[in-house]
């Protein structure tokens, strides 16, 4: 029963860690940026939902589109602005600008918001669903659905509209995509923005599970760094997958191995990955094909 | 010959200073005023400065029927411990001070007290509780802060006669050293008490997840839980005590429920949840200079316009125990007869009944607990100077 359990959590866990990921995976597959602030913008988002239950008592789960929309602003003007000046340069400007970027991200929430560590405890926090041996918390099971209901969303997206298409057209052949009248600058913008707003979402769920600080931003990029490179680049299933392994494995190493051994095993994992299948579990000639 | 006028004028210059205030006792200290420990380091000031200005305010220290006004020679050391150690150099060599009070952090107190071992000065410190620092026999240092290996041994002593009677303890712990040192000292304390340890674990600094813990923890239906580690995970450890209706009759922590920030992040959720701290502003103890605890609370909020915390109380009383330590021995320069009063000191204080053992370690002050009661701290043991009777069992989770 208690395997049971342990499967249930690592999923709980897993889809948060796509939804981190997600953003992440979508920016470096189309834009070919490894975007190191993105756990610092996660963070953004966490800090928008923090400070509006605390002042005005908002529900963390309405904040939702607050978060999405407030970071998709942001990450579409630092794309357009900051980002495109450079995007023709090696990557590893690109790096180092992203790198540069979460510094300044964290240092400025260190100094508006402070170094303490912030939670959000909703009335209703801690009620679970009993059944038998078998708990599951309301609020993980809410992160859950709306983790997997945000990837189907962002698959749709890509799947069927213009601007989706634009979006895999012209990760896949940046020349033929503007032939055919898609401005790459517009569409990186548009990438970027919307995996900033997903990120924002997870920083928003986030409040609801954990403590966070400025300085867990490192942390959370390097999760999302793992259910990338596990699941494959730029694919939204891709992501999910990754997370939901990931998750599976943390606990279940958790489990068997011992607490302080899980992340050693996840990235063992990831290196395994790397070896035997280097796009990714779900990778395919088609997403993050290196460039030039 | 010039170089030899300099260091003549220098010889005459330094023994002036050094006659000049006969009637004046100089401590020296370096502390961290600026650097990442600068908030800390000033707060240990804080507590020496107040120190130091009630005495003088008293009239001074009294030594053989004499009265002698103190005051203290700060360098900042930058929060460098290997500058701290270069600055208590120059402390006793350069400015000729013998009495030493210590810094923050365990680094700078490791540092600097080998310094005034090798010159034979003394350090009295309230600012340090790291183990390590007792495990060199050295005669010079003595030490206020509870030591970290037992950081949760009051905890356990308090809950071992409460009805119904505890019985099996859950440890876990952060894998870092301090933490490491905590929960080792936590199940020695256990097994002292009679107590039988039902799960003792580690996880990884900072994790995000640790319901697996949780699930195996629940499993083991323990009696008691402690957590060793730092505040993100506490907070992590009860939200999921609480997803997977964990029902403990006691739930301790080593590091953060003493923080506001506790109560801030759980709400309701932090009901009852112990904590350790090395000292409280309710602690109704009796102080030799301040009066009592109590006074000394009102005093530093008269001066500094906000609360004393562990590490400002630290300091003074700190400076309070190598005050009291140095009339006693009835000199201000016979090293040896005030390391003697120190090692023999046996008196309540602010920061409570203080008594070294043979390696300068505090024993017997404990560690007081705190139990959040309707949102706020309230120190619940030792019980002849706590606020506020422990709620024990703890309420299950709704």
């Amino acid at each position: 029963m208690i395997v049971l359990q342990i499967l249930i959590n690592g999923l709980l866990l897993g889809a948060f860690y796509a939804l981190i990921g997600i953003g992440f995976s979508l920016v470096w597959g189309v834009t070919n940026i490894i975007n190191l602030a993105h756990g610092a913008i996660a963070l953004l988002g966490a800090y928008l939902t923090f400070f509006m239950f605390q002042q005005w008592h908002v529900d963390p789960f309405l904040t939702i589109p607050v978060s999405f929309t407030v970071m998709f602003i942001v990450g579409y003007m630092l794309q357009r602005y900051l980002m495109n000046l450079v995007v023709k340069a090696q990557i590893f400007i690109l790096l180092i600008l992203t790198f540069g970027l979460e510094i300044f991200l964290v240092n400025f929430m260190t100094t508006f918001f402070s170094a303490d560590f912030r939670s959000v405890t909703p009335d209703y926090a801690g009620h679970s669903l009993i059944l038998g041996d078998i708990v599951i918390p309301y609020i993980r099971m809410a992160v859950f659905f709306i983790c997997v209901a945000a990837a189907a969303l962002m698959a749709l997206f890509l799947d069927k509209t213009w601007q989706g298409k634009a979006i895999r057209a012209t990760s896949l052949d940046i020349e033929a995509a503007m032939m055919t009248g898609i401005s790459p600058a517009k569409i990186y913008a548009l990438t970027f923005a919307i995996g900033s707003g997903v990120a924002g979402v997870a920083g928003t769920l986030l409040t609801l599970t954990q403590a966070f600080s400025p300085n867990i931003a490192g942390g959370l990029t390097l999760r999302a760094f793992i259910v990338s490179i596990l699941g494959g680049l730029g694919r939204v299933e891709g992501a999910l997958l990754g997370g939901l392994v990931l998750g599976v494995l943390e606990t279940f190493s958790s489990y068997i191995v011992g607490e302080s051994y899980k992340n050693a095993i996840a990235f063992g994992l990831m290196v395994l990955v790397l070896i035997v299948k280097p796009s990714g579990l779900m990778g395919r000639k088609y997403y993050a094909e290196v460039k030039h | 010959m010039k170089k030899l006028g300099i260091v003549l004028l220098a010889c005459f210059f330094f023994a002036f200073q050094g006659l000049s205030r006969a009637d004046e006792i100089m401590f020296g200290a370096a502390l961290s005023l600026t650097g990442k420990l600068a908030k800390e380091g000033n707060l240990v000031k804080n507590g020496y400065e107040l120190w130091k200005d009630t005495v003088n305010k008293k009239g001074g220290m009294k030594i053989g029927g004499k009265s002698f006004k103190v005051d203290i020679k700060y360098y900042d050391d930058e929060s460098d411990p290997n500058r701290g150690a270069k600055l208590v150099e120059k402390l006793v060599t350069e400015d000729k001070i013998k009495l030493i009070l210590g810094p923050y952090g365990s680094e700078s107190v490791f540092a600097t007290s080998a310094i005034t071992e090798k010159y034979g000065v003394l350090m009295v410190q309230g600012g340090a509780a790291a183990d390590k620092l007792y495990t060199r026999g050295f005669k010079n240092l003595f030490g206020i802060y509870t030591v970290a290996t037992e950081y949760m041994d009051d905890t356990l002593e308090m809950l071992k006669n409460k009805s119904p009677k505890p019985s099996t303890v859950a440890i876990v712990y952060s894998n870092d050293l301090f933490s490491a040192q905590v929960a080792q000292g936590a199940k020695a304390s256990a097994e002292k008490y009679g107590y039988k340890v039902v799960f003792y674990q580690d996880y990884p600094k900072g994790t995000q997840d640790l319901s697996t813990m949780i699930v195996q923890i629940k499993a083991k239906n323990p009696d008691i839980i402690l957590g060793c580690g730092h505040f993100q995970d506490t907070i992590i450890i009860v939200k999921q005590a609480k997803d997977y209706k964990v029902n403990p009759k006691a739930l301790a922590f080593s590091v953060g429920p003493t923080l506001p920030d506790f109560v801030n992040s759980l709400k309701g959720d932090a009901e009852n949840v112990l904590g350790s701290a090395q000292w409280t502003m309710t602690l109704k103890y009796r102080d030799p200079v301040f009066g009592s605890n109590h006074e000394f609370v009102k005093m530093y909020r008269a001066r500094y316009k906000e609360d004393p915390n562990y590490h400002s109380a630290g300091g003074a009383a700190a400076a309070v125990i190598f005050q009291k330590a140095i009339e006693k021995a009835g000199t201000k320069d016979d090293l040896n007869k005030i390391r003697g009063a120190l090692s023999h000191f046996n008196e309540e204080t602010l920061y409570g009944k203080i008594k070294f053992d043979s390696t300068g370690k505090v024993i017997g002050k404990g560690m007081p607990v705190i139990q959040i009661q309707q949102g706020v701290q309230k120190t619940v043991y030792p019980e002849d100077v706590a606020e506020a009777k422990v709620v024990y069992p703890k309420p299950q989770w709704k």
